[in-house]
């Protein structure tokens, strides 16, 4: 009778549903559809950094034989971006460039050859006008405008000043106030930009496979910049190769793809380069942060006083979003009773900055957890202890109006703490070897989505026909981080029947429902909830129908998943047998099921843009980093690292602990390697070999401890597990540098040269007598 | 220059006429059809193009097709037998060694490689033989795991 | 799909046939394993219309370990040299800097001989042609100024091989073949201080073989590369050194470098430390006088103090631990 025991696919781990296309091959990404008559599609960029187009010549280009299309901003019907207050970019530039890189046209042509020599024959006359490479040349007395609606060159200016800072300041024991730098940081995902577009001349349609996370918004984009009835367009997401945000917004290669197959009409294949893909960028931004700390000696923190400048590049995408997290979210980890904070989003001569796994948060953070932990060491208390002296109690609402219902970081902070070891091997660790903490969190989706149209945050189809599958249609992007193989398990869990009943069609807008698109961390939470919910309506069609075949009532009904029976000696019904009880004169079942988020989770109006943070759940994270310094050659070995994340119920714990490790491991490339600078505008680091991703050699063990502090409002009370724990990595790799040699590094990444830096300073300092921590005061 | 190119893909004898500067991954792309070598980045810095050529693993970004002459190439097309996934490619479905699944052609590949002339690899050989692939979801952990389990797998 | 431009490859079976198909077309290149040639070739700073292919030559692919020296043929791979037997004490620094070259699967097909006469490169040069158009090019190809020493005409562009430092330890010898036949060069002859034209290899001069006497007295080498990462990364300082002792003196010093300018070059000035015992002061000494001919340019994004300083660490390090 074993078979009577309903399946159960949540809190177990389980393979991407997905998995075995990815391990043969056969998982088609955008770049492997191929046609016949596939035309091959290059981009025409900007060789100079900020520059009025005074005439762009295709002629030459167009009586190239075998070139099928020639395109520029004539071409597009309107401009573009993510932000609805926000829309400035174009697909290609019109009449002015302002960063080195940007698409000014494109061609399409038989093959690549053709294209190539096509590109060196259109002529493009720029005059050059005067460009800016940091925020603080961009904000300078008298800098020339990028855009004439931004004056200053600011994007956004943000402020809120919550309780009463100065008093907190005043009453705290210490006050420590420190700069931090980190460098602006590129996602680089293993697949490159791609597009496969394929325009149905006889019918003015266009069907286009981009490598997004968004499809809805492409979808919305290309009617808007092609100027085609939404309906006549079809975005199929393919297999996307990682994407981390910078596909969260339309890229202009998915709109000049359509943009090609329009005019040539036919179909299109458009890759980048890795050089192009760095180029279309949609990082993290370089941002100076100030920071100003209060606390007792007792840990407790009396308030907050800090700024941040981001250097956002030459477009708006989410800057004004990201600014604004940027501020909010020094709420919701710790009970801050004040706060200050000023924020400047500045717009400059250099690829448009994005949304980088962890938007708003990490350099906020990375300020914070280190400063505090400084402050920790000259008050002589144990940074665990710190944090512990300022936890939340949940439920509660923060002072800027944050919605926090349930809350893991104690718990959190316990495992870490025992799991590193760290009572016995603390400031036991022997010459420069160290032990570093720091917490982190973040949002599982923002509750006010970017577009609001009165529509639920999340819609689920369920199909169910004569053959007894259920097919579960939706619209979110599975790029990875296996969304599909979590809505599959919500479904299954609800009706009890095996996940391999299900099958998922996702993200197709011929055939799913729309969804918003994978960022945020929403998917888990908002399509995990529409997904329940579906599944429940699909439930009570097969109880009803059970019952009527039992001839029972339905709350009599006992749905064991495979099996629907009326009490113990029933035998009862197969799942089959109910299905086609359902159908008798209804035919295929088509059910919806649908998720929205409650007004409380929406924000306050403490300040303009201090809905930017709502959310209905947060994630939290602490982690110990120990690392090994190299005092010669000041590199730096992380030897393991110890993450516990709250995740709420762990759906499928086999991927949360994928996607926390793939954070932590994120971070540590951002805190030791990677960076974006450039040299007159032009990337110095657009490609795999200068653009530094740790590789297997110095990536270190990473143990998770997955903590379920169940939300509430979560599917099966999950959260958000796939960005949390990135951002503690940073300030714990410098406070176990720190430890290690008595040295807080406040710039990132903390490359060896950097180290070096700080070590010999320590070293002249230390001969001339000078204390070290006297650099934090 | 075009020259006809006998080689073996896969287990399977071709001769095509192929071009002088042909790219080894766009000949397998785009000439065979076989899509499953991924590109990852300009040349060589990444390892997704990652295919065994007379069993070594090779970058097919920075190979001439025409130099595989009589060569035997294999792909993460050609790898699984009578459909069944082999022990590598089960280690990474089964723990979770392949997120977006982009870097998992060249990491099957490569790990592929080790595992024929090393069936017992301890985890210093595992990350020196994936030293060249690049992955930017796992954090290698689980890649790690992926090939202890194939290992395991193979000895059992 | 990538566009090369148009070449045509050639499969010659012999040294001399290979010198004379390379005579044959103006703008040849040899083609070894291509993990250096193929990239420039896609980078467009190489533009062959004929390329020699190497691999199908089988007298580059013999290591012979004669009566006084070990010959290792041109076309012998990175991976073959560092697991070689005929490599291993006192020959460990070249089997060590040939298994720290790029990543496993580079070493698998990348060649001696091409890493040898390896391209120098700077980060104002190892860029697309968008990108190095953009920048209005560089002295070492297409344009008239240096983006590292602005006012000068010189190109600081660093050699970046990992083996030849290794090589230079033990006078090692290189053969090659040129139209007018086969000669013998000490391998420090075959580079010049000149990032532009660092080898001093005539036109389609093909390098067979490196030829390493063998050394009667008891030395120890080892190699050690300073890189960002633990893999793939060029040298930004590449250290091989060559210690001997004699009743606890040393007896035989020498250190070549690599990575930190345009050829690889033995450190000079070590005379010095013959007869003194390798004690803390003498070894911080001997980073000292490694530090100060480390002449590192802006030619990597890490700053060339780094590359300077970690230059005379590593060889410290190195020196200390060899024994
Ligand atoms: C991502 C990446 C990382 C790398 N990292 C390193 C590194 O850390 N250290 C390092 O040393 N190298 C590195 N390399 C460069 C390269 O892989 C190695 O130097 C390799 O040894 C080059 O050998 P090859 O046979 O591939 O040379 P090829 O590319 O075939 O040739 C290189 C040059 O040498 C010439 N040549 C080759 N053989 C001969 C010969 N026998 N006679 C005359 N001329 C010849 C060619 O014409 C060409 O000009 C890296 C390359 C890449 C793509
Ligand atoms: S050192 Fe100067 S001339 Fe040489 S490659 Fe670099 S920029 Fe060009
Ligand atoms: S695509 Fe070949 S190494 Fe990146
Ligand atoms: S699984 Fe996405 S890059 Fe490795």
């Amino acid at each position: 009778m074993n078979k009577m025991i309903p399946s159960r696919s949540i809190g177990v781990p389980k393979p991407l549903i997905d998995g075995p296309e990815k391990m043969t091959g056969k998982a088609m990404f955008a770049a492997d559809f191929q046609a016949v008559d596939a035309l091959v599609g290059r981009i025409l960029r900007s060789p100079v950094a900020h520059a009025s187009i005074v005439a762009i010549d295709t002629s030459k280009a167009e009586a190239l034989p075998g070139v099928r299309a020639v395109v520029t901003e004539a071409d597009c019907s309107n401009n573009h971006g993510v932000l609805p207050i926000a829309m400035n970019e174009w697909a290609l530039a019109r009449h002015r460039v302002r960063y080195r890189g940007e698409p000014v046209a494109a061609v399409a042509a038989v093959d690549v050859a053709t294209a190539q020599r096509a590109l060196d024959l259109i002529e493009v006359t720029y005059e050059e006008l005067p460009a800016y490479f940091t925020a603080a040349e961009a904000r300078a007395e008298g800098a020339m405008v990028l855009h004439d609606d931004k004056p200053g060159n600011i994007e956004r200016e943000v402020e809120f000043d919550l309780g009463d800072v100065d008093a907190g300041m005043a009453a705290a024991d210490l006050v420590r106030e420190m700069d931090f730098h980190c460098a602006e940081v590129c996602q680089a995902q293993m697949e490159p930009h791609a597009a496969f577009a394929e325009y149905d001349a006889a019918r003015e349609r266009l069907t286009i496979r981009p490598s997004t996370q968004v499809p809805f918004y492409v979808h919305k984009m290309l009617a808007r910049v092609m100027g085609m009835p939404e309906s006549h367009i079809r975005v199929i997401k393919p297999h996307i190769g990682g994407g981390f945000g910078c596909r969260t917004e339309t890229l202009q290669s998915d709109l000049i793809a359509g943009l090609l197959a329009r005019k040539a009409r036919g179909t299109v294949k458009l890759v980048l380069s890795r050089e192009e893909t760095f180029i279309t960028h949609r990082g993290r931004p370089e941002t100076h942060i100030k920071m100003k700390v209060g606390m007792k000696k007792d840990g407790t923190i009396t308030a907050v006083d800090f700024s941040a400048q981001q250097r956002g590049g030459a477009y708006s995408g989410y800057g004004i979003v990201t600014i604004l997290y940027a501020g909010s979210l020094i709420y919701g980890i710790y009970d801050i009773v004040s706060a200050r904070f000023k924020g400047y989003r500045v717009l400059t001569n250099t690829p448009p900055c994005g949304a980088f796994r962890g938007h708003g948060t990490v350099k906020t953070r990375f300020a914070f957890e280190n400063l505090i932990d400084g402050m920790a060491t000259e008050l002589g208390l144990d940074p665990f202890a710190v944090r512990r002296a300022n936890l939340l109690v949940a439920p509660t609402m923060t002072e800027n109006d944050l919605l926090v219902n349930s809350y893991g970081l104690d718990q959190c902070l316990d495992w870490a703490e025992k799991a590193s070891g760290w009572k016995q091997r603390k400031g036991k660790m022997g010459p420069n070897k160290g032990l570093g903490m720091a917490c982190s969190h973040y949002i599982s989706g923002a509750s006010k989505p970017k577009h609001w149209t009165g529509e639920p945050h999340a819609t689920i189809h369920l199909r169910v026909d004569w053959d007894a599958s259920i097919t579960l249609l939706t619209g979110a992007a599975e790029i990875g981080q296996g969304s599909s193989t979590v809505m599959a398990q919500c479904v299954a869990e609800t009706l009890g029947v095996d996940m391999g009943r299900i099958r998922v069609v996702a993200a197709d807008s011929a055939l799913t429902p729309k969804d918003n698109g994978s960022y945020s961390s929403r998917v888990t939470f908002m399509v995990g909830n529409a997904s329940i919910d579906a599944a429940q309506n699909l439930k009570a069609l097969l109880i009803a129908a059970a019952a009527r075949k039992l001839e029972i009532a339905p709350e009599d009904v006992e749905c064991l998943g495979e099996v629907y029976r009326g009490g113990q000696q029933d035998q009862g019904l197969t799942f089959e047998e109910v299905v086609m009880e359902a159908l008798t004169g209804e035919g295929t079942l088509a059910v919806k099921g649908t998720y929205d988020t409650i007004p409380e989770s929406w924000g306050g109006r403490k300040y303009r843009g201090a809905a930017i943070g709502g959310t209905m759940a947060f994630s939290y994270a602490a982690q110990v980093v120990e690392v090994t310094v190299d005092p010669d050659t000041a590199e730096i070995t992380v030897n393991k690292v110890w993450v516990a994340h709250d995740c709420g119920k762990a759906l499928n714990p086999l991927a949360v602990e994928g996607q926390v490790q793939g954070s932590v491991w994120m971070g540590m490339g951002q805190a030791m390697s990677e960076e974006t600078r450039f040299h007159e505008g032009l990337p110095l680091h657009a490609n795999m070999l200068d653009y530094r991703v740790p590789t297997i050699i110095e990536s270190p063990p990473i143990e998770v401890g997955i903590i379920e502090a169940n939300d509430p409002h979560g599917p099966f009370g999950a959260k958000e597990a796939g960005e949390g724990s990135l951002t503690g990595f940073l300030p714990a790799l410098t406070n176990a540098v720190a430890d290690a040699v008595g040295v807080r590094a406040t710039e990132l990444p903390l490359t060896p040269d950097r180290l070096l830096e700080l070590l010999e300073k320590k070293a002249r300092d230390e001969r001339a007598g000078v204390s070290v921590s006297g650099k934090l005061a | 220059m075009k020259n006809t190119l006998s080689l073996t893909v896969n287990g399977i004898t071709r001769d095509d006429v192929v071009p002088d500067n042909m790219l080894l991954v766009d000949y397998l792309r785009e000439k065979v059809g076989l899509t499953g070598t991924k590109i990852g980045c300009d040349g060589g810095e990444c390892g997704a193009c990652t295919v065994l050529i007379d069993g070594r693993p090779r970058h097919a970004c920075l190979t001439l097709a025409a130099t595989c002459q009589n060569a035997k190439v294999e792909t993460v097309d050609g790898l699984s037998r009578d459909g069944r996934l082999t022990a590598i490619q089960r280690g990474f479905n089964e723990k979770l060694g392949a997120q977006c699944g982009f870097c998992t052609p060249g990491m099957i590949m490569a790990s592929e490689a080790l595992l024929r002339r090393n069936p017992d690899p301890s985890e210093a050989d595992i990350r020196d033989a994936l030293a060249g692939n690049i992955c930017r979801c796992t954090g290698y952990v689980k890649i790690i795991e992926a090939v202890q389990f194939a290992a395991r797998e193979l000895a059992a | 799909m990538e566009h090369l431009p148009e070449m045509h490859l050639q499969h010659p079976a012999t040294v001399e046939e290979a010198v004379k198909l390379h005579a044959a077309a103006p703008a040849s290149r040899y083609l070894a394993g291509g993990s250096d040639l193929l990239v420039n070739i896609r980078r467009g700073i190489e533009r062959p219309d004929s390329l020699v292919y190497l691999n199908g030559i089988a007298e580059l692919h013999t290591i012979t370990d004669g009566l006084e020296q070990i010959s290792i043929g041109g076309a012998v791979t990175l991976r073959e040299l560092a697991e070689s037997q005929l490599l291993r004490k006192p020959f460990s620094a070249v089997a060590q800097a040939a298994g720290k070259v790029a990543g496993p699967s580079h070493r698998e097909y990348g060649t001696l001989g091409g890493n040898l006469c390896l391209d120098t490169r700077c980060v104002f040069y190892n860029q697309s042609e968008w990108w190095r158009a953009a920048n209005n090019y560089c002295l070492k190809y297409r344009g008239d100024i240096c983006h590292v020493a602005p006012g000068g005409k010189k190109c600081f562009a660093a050699f970046s091989g990992d083996v030849a430092p290794a090589l230079l330890l033990f006078d090692a010898e290189v053969e090659l073949a040129g139209p007018d036949g086969r000669r013998r060069i000490a391998l420090a002859a075959l580079y010049r201080n000149d990032g532009m034209d660092h080898l001093t290899m005539t036109r389609g001069e093909l390098l067979v073989a490196v030829h390493v006497p063998k050394i009667p007295a008891p030395v120890r080498t080892g190699y050690a590369k300073s890189r960002v990462r633990g893999s793939i990364d060029f040298p930004l300082a590449g250290v091989a050194v060559r210690l001997g002792l004699q009743d606890e003196k040393i007896a035989d010093l020498r250190i070549g470098l690599t990575g930190v300018s345009p050829l690889p070059f033995l450190v000079r000035g070590l005379d010095k430390f013959v007869g003194r015992k390798p004690d803390d002061a003498c070894l911080e000494e001997l980073r000292e006088v490694v530090r100060g001919q480390a002449k590192a340019m802006k030619t990597t994004l890490t700053p060339p103090h780094y590359r300077r300083r970690v230059a005379g660490a590593l060889a410290q390090k190195l020196a200390e631990s060899i024994f």
